[in-house]
């Protein structure tokens, strides 16, 4: 045989392959960021809805209301008596206020600006669960001691706070007064949450002299809706309060639904970036559609070879539209696989700055769903192709050269 | 270059329509996804930027540091501003006055309507003026607030619409600002910002009564004699307060800033959002890219007779890939003026749309020309990038080969 038929059928071959693998990695490229961007949106859901059991369905927060992060508006607040009327609500099985200010800590002289929260620790079981805080080092506040600090999560973590991580036992300055360090609670997973430093009233109350609460949790009898107590409870104290119907100075939702906000922006935006990434999928279909135009026009002899043979119309179709969907799967399989890494280096980086709530989630849904689609938008944009290819006649497509 | 290699590469596109078209889709989507996402991106930046561009360059604002994002200036602070501040740095060289104001935030009652505002205090005394200047205060109906005006409220312009309270507020009607009455004595022209637009503004000593006097400063506001001393003024005003305040270099519990490092700040925020979306959208366009590196790469074997025909009558290598390298850049730059065109349209019409869903002046598109050329540039260089590969090939093919074919 000549040799350089080998090199030219060699030759043939590896471009014939390049074509292919240009398709495939225009479908890989456009699957890697749907599947890096869904995988975050779906660990996001995931976290709001593990916070939502977490908490419990049964818990209610009464907000003062006012400009700013819940609470720390000094012109909006809740007090005692208020919290006592609130625990005598038909249907509240608990009530407890919690004081929120902004406090200056020192250590080893270095200072930091962060919220200082004041818990009833006579409630201990229910406040914590309530704010979602988990011990996760040493013990938790009592109710009667004095100058006893718990704190988040980010103080263990050199650096992050102060250069040196914090221990049991350390002692820092809470606005000038010295407190000594019992316990750390667990992550909590956003920066501003894993900075706060936790005392119980007696301390707060040395320390700020305070006596109004920035907001309130509630618990609800067993059996009591949650959402219907949100609205006996925002009735009675707005009365209680003497303010008129729309004019309370502090409103009340339920967990359920202040998660649910925070949950559904993040899935708007999850949704948007989505659909500008679908775009590149749009482009990778009629990449597609072209290469399999080609391919037929390459091929034109090849069916009416088939087509003289006995093929049918059916049969080419077939043949091309699984040639499609094939490269456009094998597109999808190495697109999730690397979509995979992308997200979970995303999800470390994110973990790496405080936000360890940020964590992709890698459902079997999610994959073989990808997957299914990029066979899918293989075999409908290589449809048209096929059909061209299906539609020829037998006699001229043998005549083609 | 000759005209006729134009007319060659435009001649082959025009015999292979269907797959040029498919090509230019592929680009053409990309560019107008690009185009409409900056486009909107840069008009909401625009716009939201110009909402804290009232204040003059000859202007600094002292802050004691709270926690980032926690509200207004002044809240979730642990250790604020000293009263008597202010009149320490006016004793600063090159300070022209620096006075204190207090933003708090109260219920205000109208129409029997509540609503949270920002309440502003506008300082008593001669530094009324110069505040009144230095924001460029100016009333569209009644007047500014005077010496006297125990009761008497400023509103931001938002007031006189049916918005905030569903119904208009308008000069010498009462208002309940914290439970106490005050007549409106007028209505401030807009000013594109909220900061302004929806607050109110009392005497400073009126502010003192209603919300208890507290000796401290929410913000301290300092206007230089000389616009061009900002810079030092700033780092001797910080030296000041380190001093005052006992924090070391670093650990600033405090800020003092111009009002164009506030922006700037702002600025580079909603840039990296930007960035990122657009990077996103440009994923289609790295795939448009791919594409016409497909289209070339068939076009070459297709050719591959006609290569060698050109050959064997005195063709050169850089002839053949200056040929296909031109095919490919034709094909990108066309898509990339429809892409251009439809971006365009996709822009202002979901900026027109978003204002009339949302209700808000926000949402701009803002195309600039350096975005139309910049996108031309852009597909025509993807477009000669993605045939860089292909025109090599076909330019290094044997002629004796490429006949036998």
């Amino acid at each position: 045989m000549n040799p350089a038929i080998i090199i030219y059928s060699v030759q043939h071959v590896i471009h014939r392959k390049l074509r292919s693998w240009l398709t495939v990695l225009s479908v890989l490229v456009g699957i890697t960021a749907i599947f890096a961007l869904l995988s975050f949106g779906i660990g996001i859901q995931n976290y709001v809805v593990q916070l939502a059991e977490e908490a419990g369905a049964d818990k209610l927060f009464l907000t003062a209301k006012g400009i700013g992060a819940p609470g720390t508006d000094g012109n909006f607040f809740v007090v005692e008596n208020d919290v006592d009327f609130i625990s005598k609500i038909n249907g509240v099985k608990d009530a407890s206020g919690i004081y929120i200010k902004a406090g200056e800590i020192t250590f080893k002289k270095q200072k930091k600006q962060t919220f200082v929260l004041g818990l009833d620790m006579s409630k201990q079981r229910f406040v914590e669960n309530a704010l979602l805080v988990k011990l996760f080092k040493g013990r938790s506040l009592k109710e009667n001691e004095l100058d006893k600090v718990v704190l988040g999560y980010n103080y263990l973590v050199e650096n992050k706070i102060f250069s040196r991580a914090l221990d049991i036992g350390d002692k820092l300055s809470v606005n000038g007064r010295t407190v000594e360090v019992v316990g750390f609670y667990d992550e909590i997973g956003n920066p501003s949450d894993d900075a706060n430093v936790y005392v119980n009233y007696k301390t707060m109350e040395t320390i700020f002299s305070v006596n109004t609460f920035g907001y309130v949790i509630l618990q609800a009898h067993k059996g009591v809706p949650a959402d219907e107590l949100a609205e006996r409870v925002q009735d009675k104290l707005r009365k209680f309060k003497n303010q008129e119907k729309g004019k309370e100075d502090f409103f009340v939702q339920t967990f359920a639904d202040v998660l649910q906000t925070f949950g559904s922006v993040i899935i708007v935006i999850n949704g948007v970036l989505v659909l500008i990434a679908l775009v590149s999928i749009v482009v990778a279909s009629v990449n597609i559609m072209n290469t399999m135009y080609t391919a037929v026009l390459e091929r034109t002899r090849e069916i009416g070879v088939m087509k003289a043979i006995g093929a049918q119309n059916r049969d080419i179709l077939l043949v091309f539209v699984v040639e499609a969907g094939l490269l456009s799967t094998l597109g999808g399989i190495l697109g999730v696989v690397l979509g995979y890494g992308i997200a979970s280096a995303g999800g470390a980086f994110a973990a790496a700055s405080g936000f360890a709530s940020l964590q992709p989630a890698f459902p079997a849904v999610l994959v073989v769903g990808c997957i299914l689609f990029a066979f899918m938008l293989g075999a409908v944009s290589g449809y048209l192709p096929a059909r061209q290819a299906a539609r020829l006649n037998a006699t001229d497509a043998l005549r083609y050269e | 270059m000759n005209k006729d290699y134009f007319l060659f590469a435009l001649n082959s596109l025009k015999s292979r329509k269907l797959r040029s078209w498919l090509t230019m889709l592929g680009i053409f989507i990309g560019i107008a996804s690009v185009v409409a996402l900056i486009g909107l991106g840069e008009g909401l930046r625009t716009a939201i930027t110009s909402q804290f561009g009232f204040l003059g360059s000859d202007v600094l604002t002292v802050q004691a540091a709270g926690i980032a994002f926690a509200g207004p200036p002044g809240q979730a602070v642990s250790k604020p501003l000293d009263d008597d501040l202010a009149k320490k740095i006016e004793r600063v060289r090159g300070v022209d006055v620096a006075f204190n104001r207090q933003i708090e935030s109260a219920a205000m009652e109208f129409n029997d309507q509540q609503q949270i505002v920002i309440v502003g205090s506008v300082p008593v005394g001669e530094n009324r003026k110069i505040f009144e200047r230095m924001v460029n205060l100016q009333a569209a109906q009644g007047r500014l607030l005077t010496e006297n005006d125990d009761r008497r409220v400023l509103l931001g312009s938002d007031f006189a619409s049916d918005e905030q309270f569903g119904k208009r507020v308008v000069v010498g009607t009462r208002v309940l600002i914290k439970n106490e009455v005050f007549e409106v004595a007028g209505i401030l022209e807009e000013k594109g910002s909220f900061i302004f637009d929806q607050s109110a503004f009392l005497n400073e000593d009126v502010m003192d009564d209603i919300f208890g006097h507290t000796k401290t400063a929410d913000t301290i506001a300092v206007k230089a004699k000389n616009a061009d001393d900002i810079p030092r003024l700033k780092e001797d005003i910080e030296q000041l307060l380190r001093k005052e305040r006992d924090v070391k270099e670093g650990e600033e519990d405090f800020t003092v800033e111009s009002p164009q490092s506030i922006l700037e700040s702002l600025d580079s925020t909603l840039f990296a959002v930007q960035l990122f979306v657009s990077i996103i959208a440009a994923i289609s366009l790295f795939v448009g890219g791919i594409g016409i590196m497909n289209t070339m790469y068939t076009s070459v074997v297709e050719r591959t007779r006609q290569i060698g025909i050109m050959k064997s009558v005195g063709a050169k290598n850089s002839t053949i890939f200056t040929l296909f390298f031109l095919e490919s850049g034709l094909l990108g730059a066309a898509g990339g003026i429809i892409g251009i065109v439809l971006g365009l349209i996709m822009a202002y019409g979901l900026a027109a749309f978003g204002r009339l869903v949302l209700g808000t002046e926000l949402i701009q598109a803002q195309v600039s020309w350096t975005l139309i050329l910049g996108a031309l540039l852009f597909s025509f260089v993807l477009g000669t990038l993605s045939g860089l590969l292909p025109a090599v090939q076909a330019s290094r093919m044997q002629p004796v080969e490429a006949l036998r074919t």
